[in-house]
């Protein structure tokens, strides 16, 4: 349907460059790491590979369909076709897994230095695919391309030197960061380092400004939305919260429960160590709870929001045409009608003509009594359960009233995966849903 | 201070070395002169030895006026200068003068200052300098010289009369002097400050009322713009076109632009309907788009979906599209009146005005 001809001659010239960059950044580590004379095998591996990626420049240059390197059209529509929101949470949550408990392998700069060409060329074969290269060269998406770069780097950075502290706290070393206090004198050092920093980031910011234009539209208008209608990208998460919950919980009362489960975190923390230093096994807990809290709830989330919803906010795979007329079957129905209707085959309870507010409002407990059950049982039944069985330890440390808080923010930010799951497998809307107060969970 | 430049090397040794010569009591003499009316003062407290002759000497300026016109402040200067160049040669004929001008200075700084003072004290600068490094008692900086200071530029007329009374006795007991002055002289101020503090507090005073009363308008002006007597909008009374125009199961969406509204005809619990909906997702507010090939009505925030008769049945939107009034008006045409708004989950929907039977 959308011929490549034209946008390949467009896009050979950046591919062209992207390959000869990745080409000298691999030259360079390779002549840094001969230099070193302690890994000659990597050193000749990564010339080798800048090799590759010079012969991949001159083809990208070409310009020309069959010589462009690419991904095969099969694997881009098997991409597309496996591709949903359930399997890209599931995935997401796989891979931070596996990150997790192997990153013993991955802080090994080798291991780590393969990861990052491998994202970068199958960035770059990606790229050569229209529907790909519309997403993430759009000017403003490519901040979220960089951070997703940049957050990786900086996780890596810290997990490695957590790693390396909990194997020396193993052996009873104090950690790194008790050898070597960092201090930096501000003048001149820090003074220089920030006035060089300046010049670098202004400098920057001006080639980006130059060779991104912002990414201006017509007059806002109040009767027409643009489609697909985003939020600014830090804003993304939030919006697709939006769509699973009713705007005055996702939009305000989940919000501030971030930022006061975040004031929160100091008072709630018990565990005196990993103060001062990177350390993972000396907090397994709190580094779990915040790294999925940050990652899987916020980061993926932009992510997912940016790159991955299209028009009318479907859900559209990384090589998929971003088409108005998609249609994706989402019919999705409230607890209440699922519990009487689809369950005990009856109608809805509802309140007989004309009678006064008291009994509406019983009819509506009665309608809704499916889901405040399941809504208390969470809140109320499940955080005393927790304490008396997973959290029996944590409940005797923090006392009552802390316990208390930190159950309820947990299970709280849990709701968010769960009925995100909810509503992709059962096609739940609400738990419960009293749209007649605009109360809706 | 350009004038302690310009004196030379020898001239400041010849100074010295008279001042060396001369002795202590030429010291007081030359400074005073320099420092003004409070070193005169203080000096003569300091230095019995010159007191008698400042003494003596007082009333002679004194006697010539209460204020000593420019010619006389220019003499006096000269002849400080005089001194200031041979403080040697007689410490009672020099002295006289000097303290004597600072004697009556504090009544003829404020009248004379701007030509004779500052001649005088720009002379005089020269031998303090001198006095100074010949090692006598340093510049007139001292803390005895604070209290009578804040005294000397608010000399006015009432306070001269009292200097004048004063002197006889500042001569025999110089200390308590400066005191009388300075008290005299603060009071003669409140009293002139006084009428402008009343008058300028009164100022402020309306001031203040006046700015709070302007606030409080302008607040009021401000809560004002929340009730606009013109809204920027099309009137909420609008007319359609007739009923023929809008065919069965058809969702017409030309009037989105400018009305924000969808008119649609359409079967609704057996009965074929027009109904006006309002084009405001009930989720969080955006326009959605008529999907003439699935047939619903798609909001490109967050994925809300709503049928052709507005019931929500995908995405988060919690309750289904609204309603706004529609009737046949006289002339035949189909009217909207967008300022009711018919909600199902209320039930309203059942209500006549919310539809027109076709």
């Amino acid at each position: 349907m959308h011929s490549n001809g034209l946008f390949l001659k467009d896009v050979a010239g950046f591919l062209g460059s992207y390959y000869t960059g990745l080409a000298i950044m691999n030259a360079v580590a390779a002549l840094i790491l001969w230099r070193k004379k302690g890994q000659p095998g990597w050193a000749v591996t990564w010339a080798v590979f800048a090799g590759v990626m010079m012969i991949l420049a001159s083809l990208a240059l070409s310009g020309s369909e069959s010589l462009v390197p690419s991904l095969p059209l099969s694997a881009r529509t098997l991409v597309n076709t496996l591709s949903g929101p359930m399997l890209y949470t599931l995935g997401t949550t796989a891979l931070f897994t596996v990150l997790f408990v192997f990153r013993r392998f991955f802080v090994q700069p080798m291991a780590a230095w393969t990861v990052f060409n491998v994202a970068l060329v199958l960035m770059g074969l990606s790229m050569a695919d229209e529907n790909f290269a519309a997403i993430v060269m759009k000017p403003d998406n490519v901040p979220i391309v960089g951070l997703v770069f940049l957050l990786a780097f900086f996780t890596w950075v810290a997990t490695k030197q957590a790693v390396v502290n909990d194997d020396r706290i193993r052996q009873g070393l104090p950690p790194m960061e008790k050898l070597d206090d960092e201090k930096v004198l501000v003048w001149p050092d820090l003074v220089y380092t920030e006035l060089i920093c300046m010049v670098a980031v202004s400098a920057f910011l001006l080639v980006w400004a130059i060779f991104l234009p912002a990414p201006l539209e017509e007059p806002a208008s109040s009767v027409k939305t643009p489609n697909p209608s985003k939020a600014p990208w830090y804003f993304l998460g939030l919006q697709e919260m939006l769509v699973y919950f009713d705007p005055w919980y996702a939009g305000v009362v989940l919000p501030s429960l971030v930022v006061f489960g975040l004031m929160a975190m100091p008072y709630l923390d018990f565990n005196k160590k990993g103060n001062g230093y990177y350390s993972i096994e000396e907090r397994k807990f709190s580094y779990l709870v915040y790294q999925f809290g940050f990652f899987e709830l916020w980061i993926t989330l932009i992510i997912l929001g940016t790159f991955l919803r299209g028009p009318n906010w479907n859900f559209y795979g990384p090589f998929e045409y971003w088409t108005p007329y998609k249609v994706e079957v989402l019919n999705n129905v409230d607890l209440p009608q699922m519990f009487w209707v689809n369950l005990l085959d009856q109608p809805l309870p509802r309140a007989p003509q004309g009678a006064g507010t008291l009994t509406q409002i019983g009819y509506i407990f009665l309608r809704e009594a499916p889901g405040l059950a399941l809504l208390g049982g969470y809140l109320l039944l499940l955080p005393p359960l927790l304490a008396v069985t997973v959290f029996r330890g944590y409940f005797a440390k923090m006392g009552f009233i802390r316990y208390m808080i930190m159950a309820n923010l947990m299970l709280l930010m849990l709701s968010l995966p769960l009925k995100m799951i909810l509503r992709w497998t059962l096609n739940l809307k609400y738990l419960v849903s009293i749209p007649e107060f605009s109360l809706n969970f | 201070m350009a004038e302690r430049k310009k004196m030379s090397v020898s001239e400041i040794l010849a100074a010295a070395r008279a001042q060396a010569g001369g002795g202590e009591a030429a010291a007081p003499a030359v400074e005073p002169a320099g420092g003004g009316a409070a070193d005169a003062v203080d000096s003569a407290a300091d230095t019995p030895v010159v007191e008698k002759p400042a003494a003596k000497a007082a009333p002679k300026p004194t006697a010539g006026g209460a204020r000593p016109s420019v010619a006389d402040i220019m003499a006096m200067a000269r002849a400080n200068k005089a001194a200031a160049d041979a403080p040697a040669q007689s410490p009672t004929k020099s002295a006289p003068k000097p303290t004597a001008k600072p004697a009556e200075k504090p009544a003829a700084a404020k009248a004379a200052k701007p030509v004779a003072a500052k001649a005088a004290v720009a002379r005089d600068t020269a031998s303090i300098l001198a006095a100074a490094r010949a090692g006598a008692k340093p510049g007139p900086v001292s803390k005895a010289d604070a209290p009578p200071r804040p005294a000397k530029p608010a000399a006015v007329k009432p306070a001269v009369a009292a200097d004048h009374a004063a002197k006889p006795a500042a001569a025999k007991a110089v200390p308590p002097r400066p005191a009388k002055p300075a008290a005299k002289k603060s009071d003669s101020e409140e009293d002139r400050r006084g009428f402008l503090e009343i008058a300028l507090g009164s100022f402020m005073a309306l001031g203040f009322t006046a700015l709070s009363v302007t606030g409080g308008l302008f607040s009021l002006g401000l809560a004002r713009f929340f009730f606009p007597n013109v809204l920027a909008e099309p009137p909420s009374r609008f007319k359609v076109g007739f009923k023929e125009g809008f065919p069965a199961g058809k969702v017409e969406t030309k009037f989105v632009a400018q009305y924000g509204v969808w008119v649609v005809n359409s079967d609704v619990a057996g009965e074929q309907q027009i109904y006006a909906l309002k084009t405001v997702c009930t989720h969080l507010g955006c326009t959605p788009n008529w999907l003439e090939a699935e047939q619903k009505f798609k909001c490109p925030c967050h994925g809300s979906g709503f049928y052709k008769d507005g019931v929500n049945f995908e995405g988060p939107a919690p309750r289904p599209l609204e309603r706004y009034a529609i009737r046949i008006s006289d002339d035949g045409q189909l009217e909207v009146d967008k300022s009711k708004t018919f909600q199902e989950e209320l039930g309203q929907w059942a209500e006549s005005e919310s539809y027109v039977t076709v």
